[in-house]
């Protein structure tokens, strides 16, 4: 093999926009409301037919997971980030279990910015890029702010242009 | 130079007989869409007394019917124009479908039986978009079809280009037979399929029966079920041995049924750059496969196929847009021998230097993550209900050795060789698989590690390419970023077509 390629290296990433962890809190938050409402709708319907030990045990659970995912959550913002090089795109994720996933500028199909609702509130926007064939292999790059969304688009789409 | 005596750049119709399939189309879409209002005047006794209502509806219903399937085929056809393929179709809303031929990842046809009768056949062009239409032509004339097959076939566009003295050779290379099953073939590769999975689906489908049965009749089903678990209980080893000989020869039988049905009178064929496959008893398909269009080659062997010597082997195509029916992009040839499957390499890969790198294989951390998580984890976590009895402690032994036994057939067979330009991986636990590619078919590259991995230095890495994912789980960290960084430099670099 080649020698001195050129690497990847996880501290060159840059990082996503603070305010997309409001985002993913918000998600959470949301997650203990359906959970718990659900919960609470179901005591309310069983009354008395629902033994209390079970109550307890499934609030507990609800407790732990969404303790659990807000924990992941805040340790593992620092990781996740996008590094645009010359002929690829790369985005990294993921405490346990680290990801880094690359695509080459010469194999993307098309490109998109997507913005939610929470998102728009928040002025963030994603890029969705795809490659050819399945869904497998296409990567998405959230929380970045809407004027670095849209020159990211016009860079990749650029690109594009350039390969076809 | 004789050309064929269809001309496409005009406007063409389905076969007229294409005409009693629209019919029999829409009428079943109808019935499937008003099923339980046709339920509802069927039942009613007083609108149903009058017979002549009834006649009436019916008739009203049949002439709307012909009426729709008239106008229908009457506003359906397509044409070529310039490099598109058009088709328009629609009358109350009018339809134009455009499609560049570039955009073109494979053209196929398939035949019901139905339309084995009427002699037509339906045509579907795939391109793997993102934004995939369905394209599908149902009643088109056999000549037609094969004409359109020819034309569309994403590979003639480079020759298209070229001068006349190139083509008219082109013109006369005959399609080579590489591969024809006869009915001992299918016998034997039926008698090699995979029962266990055929024996499940039976035992699912046997118990929904008796489920449903049990609905229906409870009292009595209570009665023989009862007397099923007594006389259970009392059987001995024989009986036993029986059902389960029993059961093999159901799903032998079913295996036997399935592999005729779907591979009957199977040939793969060669013409140039280009594969293509007919088989079928019922549904008949013909598919077309260009050689720069396999993504990736799938091949594997059990134990039984071991003896027989036969190979089940799979060119997995681009998978369109919404990977429905994945089923079939995968374009499969059943039973192959061993000089079958390497002509097939030899076609698609060249020469195997694959050969001369080493194997590379898991680390045998591996075996332990797979040991955990087949073995360790069900036993701990059936524990809490079982503890109290005996002959769990004696199941969870067999269970921890034999999913040990498992994991290690998985780790000895989980290597993978690679050189600068292609990768082979091997895999499986029972049965053998392989998967090999080009490496710039390359989409994304994919590095994985979890904390556990991390602190004994290992990663996995997935190589993702149009049709689908090939995983290299478990090697040493260094070798993973390097082939990572490899990847990258070999597919940005690299000015060959990937799709």
């Amino acid at each position: 093999m080649p020698e001195n390629l050129p690497e990847v290296e996880a501290e060159k990433f840059t990082g996503l926009d603070r305010k997309y962890l409001t985002i993913l809190y918000i998600r959470i938050l949301i997650a203990f409301l359906f959970l718990t409402g659900g919960l609470v709708t179901v005591i309310l319907l069983a009354g008395d037919n629902f033994p209390k030990n079970f109550i307890f045990l499934i609030a507990g659970a609800i407790v732990l997971v969404i303790a659990f995912s807000a924990v992941i959550i805040t340790l593992g913002f620092p990781r996740k980030g996008y590094l645009v090089r010359e002929k690829d795109v790369s985005f990294q994720r993921g405490l346990i279990t680290y990801r880094v996933t690359s695509v080459p500028l010469n194999r993307i199909q098309h490109v998109e910015v997507n913005q939610g609702v929470l998102a728009k509130i928040l002025k963030l926007s994603s890029v969705n890029i795809y490659t050819a064939g399945g869904t497998s292999s296409d990567l998405s790059i959230p929380g970045l702010a809407e004027n670095d969304a849209q020159k990211l688009k016009a860079f990749f789409s650029g690109k594009i242009s350039d390969h076809e | 130079m004789i050309m064929s005596s269809i001309d496409l750049t005009k406007p063409t119709r389905q076969s007229p007989r294409g005409l009693i399939l629209i019919f029999l189309f829409s009428a079943q879409k109808f019935i499937r869409a008003f099923w339980p209002i046709l339920l509802v005047l069927v039942f009613q006794n007083e609108i149903f007394r009058n017979n002549r209502t009834i006649l009436i509806a019916v008739l009203i219903f049949l002439i709307l019917l012909i009426i729709h399937s008239i106008l229908y085929y009457l506003n359906f056809y397509f044409y070529l124009e310039g490099d598109e393929f058009i088709l328009k179709k629609g009358y109350l809303r009018k339809q134009t479908l455009s499609i560049p031929f570039d955009r073109i990842q494979s053209v196929n046809t398939k035949q019901n039986l139905i339309q084995q009768l009427l002699n037509v056949v339906t045509l579907e062009i795939d391109t793997a978009g993102t934004a995939a239409r369905e394209l599908k032509i149902h009643a088109l004339n056999i000549f037609i079809s094969n004409e359109l097959q020819e034309q569309l076939q994403p590979v003639k566009k480079h020759s298209q280009s070229n001068d006349k003295e190139q083509t008219q050779k082109s013109e006369t290379v005959k399609e080579e037979l590489l591969l024809q099953l006869t009915p001992l073939d299918l016998l034997r590769i039926g008698i090699s399929q995979n029962h266990i999975r055929a024996g499940l689906i039976i035992i699912a489908f046997g118990l929904q029966i008796f489920n449903q049965v049990q609905d229906v009749f409870q009292e009595q089903a209570e009665e023989y079920s009862s007397e099923f678990i007594e006389f259970m209980s009392q059987s001995n080893a024989a009986l036993l041995t029986f059902m389960v000989i029993f059961f093999l020869l159901v799903s032998v039988f079913f295996s036997l049924l399935r592999t005729v049905l779907k591979y009957f009178d199977f040939k793969l064929l060669k013409k140039e750059e280009t594969y293509r496959i007919e088989s079928g008893l019922l549904n008949k398909r013909n598919v077309l496969i260009p050689h720069q269009k396999v993504q990736q080659l799938n091949w594997e062997t059990g134990p039984l196929k071991k003896l027989f010597g036969i190979y089940h082997l799979v060119f997995k195509q681009a998978v369109s847009g919404q990977n429905r029916q994945q089923q079939q992009q995968l374009v499969d040839a059943p039973g192959c021998l061993a000089e079958h499957l390497k002509k097939l390499k030899q076609d698609l890969f060249g020469e195997d230097k694959l050969i001369e790198s080493s194997r590379i294989y898991s680390d045998f951390f591996y075996f332990r993550r797979l040991w955990l998580l087949y073995g360790w984890i069900p036993v701990l976590l059936a524990a809490p209900f079982f503890y109290s009895e005996w002959i769990f402690w004696g199941g969870a032994v067999i269970w921890l050795l034999s999913s040990a036994g498992y994991s290690y057939l998985i780790i000895k067979k989980s290597y993978f060789r690679m050189n600068k330009q292609q990768v082979r991986i091997s895999k499986g636990a029972i049965s053998h698989k392989w998967e090999q590619m080009e490496l710039h078919k390359i989409q994304a590259v994919e590095f994985k590690q979890s904390i556990f991995q991390k602190r004994r230095k290992l990663a996995s890495l997935e190589l993702m390419n149009a049709s689908g994912i090939i995983t290299i789980p478990y090697i040493n960290e260094k070798v993973a970023i390097s082939i990572y960084n490899y990847l990258l430099y070999h597919t940005e670099i690299s000015k060959k077509s990937w799709m």
